[in-house]
């Protein structure tokens, strides 16, 4: 039976009540820790694996269509600077072109801020866009535009906005009990200052989108990380119905978080596409997607602790400066992630307080990186725990074991499930962590060796609303549809493994699909770590409707009791032996009709909060002649719950672990203060990671099933990963040499400096 | 101008752009978009291809300089996914957002070809132009160990 009823949802730790629609024939009983399943848990393949390693996956920047035009995007060069003119009229007049916006076109569409500004606020803003037959005669409109521009004075430096008082919103000012006074009464206080880099996500696969007008209808292929969110946002700007839009991110080439709803690339390749009756195709070209994809905000942090000598926290102060950029279609206007988040809930403390501020430097806007905040404050918050530990002259572990705490500090509420201290001891056990002091004897290489650990928490409980359908056929074959947009996390191979578990199928019998918005089958957004909780359970839900029908068709057929039959790899068998057949000697039956079931996600319990946890052990390499790092080891432990998939679970954590790893040592966007440009808007300068960098890394989980999660006791993993890599590295690295970087990336030059 | 390729053991003619780029042409002439372009500057390896049995950036090569040399894309490698190095990283999970899987099974396939049996340093040499933000490199590596039959 089918309710509506009102409901917390959380999103990267942001709360709000809502009305979803529950039905209570969707709540199962969560699976045990030690249920017999016959999928689940056990790796599996990529269902698309084959079609991506053949080059067969399509993705948004595959599409070409019939009578597609090709757009091309004029930038600001200047940080910041007025638009005096453009030769619009110049770049329409030639051969190819059908199409030209610049600041001052009317558009029919509307949108949060300027689309195409006449003040650039950041190198990179667009601020004109053309159609035309080929991407060359697209680019000539460009040249062909003249931009005259008057360079306006800029800002790239968060300490020179913070002096000018340039703040982007409100502080926020967060406290409980008196820290000021506690720290001064405390027995031991250490203090540390952090500042971490501006960030880019760097998905291979650019922004893009390709629009397409069929009368009032128009079908966008988007690479987008929320093609429900793309598609309302689209239905809002252009004044459509949800159902008018269709959006198709069937293969998204990564996001990590900077790939929100439509953005520029559809609003703009929609625009265009209906001034001029044709499909549209725009791309960013690499430098583009460098410095407007989006970043993780650099910020500067300071962390003072204080403790008794026994190690208990007693106090703690914490303030983050944020560089939050400014203009474009970014995230709402000022909006601060929850950078000391870590600071006020990891650890036991009754006196806290923290302050952010966000501040306005001519940069792009901040957008979601991979547990947005979080990460760059748990960088900051363990390194100051560590500095902490050694002040106290107790185990840095130790030190976490003794304040950790079953009770979420800022809200009082007990958290649903926590297995952090089994964490703490089986990475310890991994990394070999009772050995850690004999890294530091003199080593035959002349490299000075260390091992740092560091703690994980981010969300992660997903929720309502998603849905899922699925249809079985007389053949014996289910098709399963869901709002997944699976950006390269399995999630849609997770789908497939519990509906075959709960269908009674092996997993060759189970189709999956997602990336579409056309069946209107909702999923969330592939961020905050949440598809994996939110979606799973509406899929097994969705399996229990059918596998119930099933069986009281079977019934009807063998004249047997439904409660008396049960369906498991792919054949029906009675309980009392008499009967086991295949499943076709039931659905062979149905002809062209077919069983069809459809799921929620029903609420998560009320009274509290949801959380991932985790812990990683990281062992460095110092050579302290050339100040270089090489990280050894990660071993990451992490309590997601219940893991569907081994196979793709530890995908996800390597992933994370070596983005958090070149967070700690080679990523950063580098501006010219000078200019307010940035110089390393390539990929031959901006340092990713390359094969040759990876440690070995070990990987496991806590294997607890989160009981009061419904159905599955599974939570979200995308985000945990990359929360504490990078400072078990910097812990580690202080470990081996009793010194500290002030400021990620830990170059050579900043490690020599360190060391000088 | 009038050029002519060797594609995947198919010739076409075709007239083109003297400043046009292989992938370009590749990709939107011949609608073989498995070869992917991450950053057009020669940097990332996703558009790799095979020129007579080299792995190159196809980003950063003239169409017309192909003119005469055998070319083979990741369809030509298999449109089916069925060699033992694809099946591998589909086996060994050695992909995630599949962008840059192309590319990479396109240099792996061309030190198998070169190194039946390559060490892991011999791995890391042939492989580290081609980036993988996912990281989804361990398993990479394992995936070329298995498909060269030195472990997985």
């Amino acid at each position: 039976m089918a309710r509506l009823v009102k409901t917390q949802k959380e999103m990267e730790g942001r709360y709000e009540d809502v009305w979803v629609l529950v039905d209570e024939d969707d709540d199962l009983e969560t699976w045990g820790a030690d249920e017999d399943l016959a999928i689940v848990g056990r790796p599996a393949p990529r269902h698309d694996g084959s079609a991506r390693a053949a080059g067969r996956a399509r993705f948004t920047v595959d599409v070409r269509l019939a009578g597609m035009l090709h757009a091309a995007v004029l930038r600001s060069p200047v940080a910041r600077g007025r638009v005096r003119s453009l030769q619009l009229d110049a770049a329409r007049a030639l051969p190819g072109v059908r199409a030209v916006l610049g600041p001052e076109t009317k558009l029919s569409f509307t949108a949060r801020a300027p689309v195409l500004a006449s003040e650039a606020l950041y190198a990179g803003q667009p601020l004109a866009a053309v159609a035309a037959e080929t991407l060359e005669q697209a680019l000539a409109a460009l040249a062909a535009l003249a931009p005259d521009i008057e360079v306006l004075p800029h800002i790239v430096d968060p300490q020179e906005a913070l002096r000018e008082q340039r703040f982007a919103s409100d502080p926020t000012d967060e406290a409980r009990g008196d820290a000021e006074a506690a720290l001064a009464a405390a027995d031991v206080r250490v203090e540390l200052e952090l500042e971490t880099p501006d960030h880019l996500q760097t998905p291979l696969e650019p922004h893009a989108a390709v629009a397409v007008w069929e009368g009032d209808d128009l079908t966008a292929w988007v690479s987008t990380q929320g093609m429900f969110s793309a598609r309302d946002e689209l239905a809002r700007s252009f004044g459509l119905r949800k159902d008018q839009v269709r959006v198709i991110a069937e293969y998204v080439g990564g996001g990590f978080g900077g790939k929100q709803g439509a953005a520029f690339a559809a609003l703009v390749a929609a625009e265009l596409a209906r001034l001029t009756g044709r499909p549209v195709r725009l791309v960013n070209d690499r430098h583009a997607e460098q410095l407007d994809g989006g970043r993780r905000a650099a910020t500067r942090q300071t962390m003072r602790l204080g403790a008794r000598r026994d190690g208990t926290i007693t106090a703690i102060e914490a303030d983050a400066v944020v560089a939050v950029g400014e203009g474009g279609l970014a995230f709402p206007d000022g909006m601060l992630f929850p950078v000391l988040v870590p600071a006020r809930t990891l650890y036991r403390c009754d006196d806290v307080h923290a302050m952010t501020f966000g501040v306005k430097t001519n940069l792009r806007a901040q957008n979601a990186f991979r547990a947005p905040g979080v990460m760059e404050g748990t960088a900051a918050f363990e390194q100051a725990i560590d500095e902490l530990a050694n002040a106290l002259g107790l185990d840095p572990l130790e030190l976490r074991r003794r304040n950790h705490v079953e009770v979420d500090q800022a809200s009082g509420l007990p958290y649903s499930s926590k297995q952090l201290l089994a964490c703490y001891d089986r990475a310890a056990e991994l990394a070999g962590w009772d050995g850690r002091e004999a890294l530091r004897a003199p080593q035959p290489d002349g490299l000075l060796r260390g091992m740092g650990c560091a703690t994980q928490i981010w969300w992660g409980g997903g929720g309502p609303p998603s849905h899922a359908t699925i249809r079985l056929d007389a053949d014996g074959q289910a098709r399963l549809v869901t709002g997944i947009q699976d950006i390269g996390t399995g999630t849609l191979t997770a789908a497939r493994i519990v509906a075959a578990e709960e269908l009674g199928l092996s997993l060759d019998h189970v189709r999956v699909s997602g990336g579409d918005t056309a069946p209107n089958v909702y999923g969330p957004v592939a961020g905050g770590s949440q598809t994996t909780p939110s979606v799973l359970p509406a899929v097994r839900s969705a399996g229990a409707k059918v596998r119930k029908q099933l069986l009281q068709l079977a019934g009807d057929v063998f004249e047997i009791a439904a409660e008396d039959l049960e369906v498991r790899g792919g054949r029906i068998r009675s309980s009392d032996g008499g009967l086991d057949v295949d499943i076709t000697e039931v659905t062979g039956k149905l002809g062209d009709a077919t069983i069809d079931g459809s799921g929620s996600r029903g609420p998560n319990p009320d009274g509290f909060r949801v959380h991932t946890f985790g812990c990683q052990i990281a062992q460095v390499a110092v050579d302290a002649a050339v100040g270089e790092i090489r990280v050894e080891r990660i071993v990451a432990v992490h309590d997601v719950g219940r893991i569907v998939n081994p196979l793709t679970a530890s995908s996800q954590v390597e992933g994370g672990v070596l983005q958090g790893m070149a967070f700690a040592l080679t990523e950063e966007l580098v501006v010219d203060p000078t200019t307010g440009v940035p110089v390393n808007g390539h990929l031959d300068d901006y340092k990713l990671p390359t094969i040759a960098d990876v440690p070995e890394i070990v990987v496991d989980f806590s294997h607890v099933p989160d009981a009061n999660l419904p159905n599955l006791g599974s939570k979200g993993l995308g985000e945990p990963p990359i929360v504490p890599t990078a400072a078990a590295i910097a812990n580690a690295f202080a470990h081996a040499t009793g010194r500290r970087c002030r400021a990620l990336p830990m170059t050579r030059d900043r490690v020599l400096e360190a060391l000088a | 101008m009038q050029i002519t390729l060797d594609v995947n053991g198919e010739l076409h003619e075709l007239f083109i752009s003297a400043g046009r780029r292989l992938v370009d042409v590749l990709r939107d002439e011949l609608e073989l978009s498995g070869t992917k372009v991450g950053c057009g500057e020669g940097a990332c390896g996703a558009c790799a291809v095979l020129l007579d049995g080299r792995p190159v950036n196809s980003c950063l090569l003239l169409a017309a300089a192909a003119e005469g040399h055998a070319i083979v894309t990741i369809e030509g490698i298999s449109h089916h996914g069925d060699t033992a190095l694809q099946e591998a990283f589909v086996a060994e999970d050695a992909l995630q957002c599949g962008f840059c899987t192309p590319g990479q099974v396109v240099s792996a396939t061309a030190l198998l070809a070169r190194t039946p049996q390559p060490t892991r340093d011999q791995i890391h040499a042939a492989m580290a132009g081609n980036l993988c933000r996912c990281g989804a490199y361990p398993k990479i590596e394992r995936a070329i160990l298995r498909a060269s039959g030195g472990g997985g």
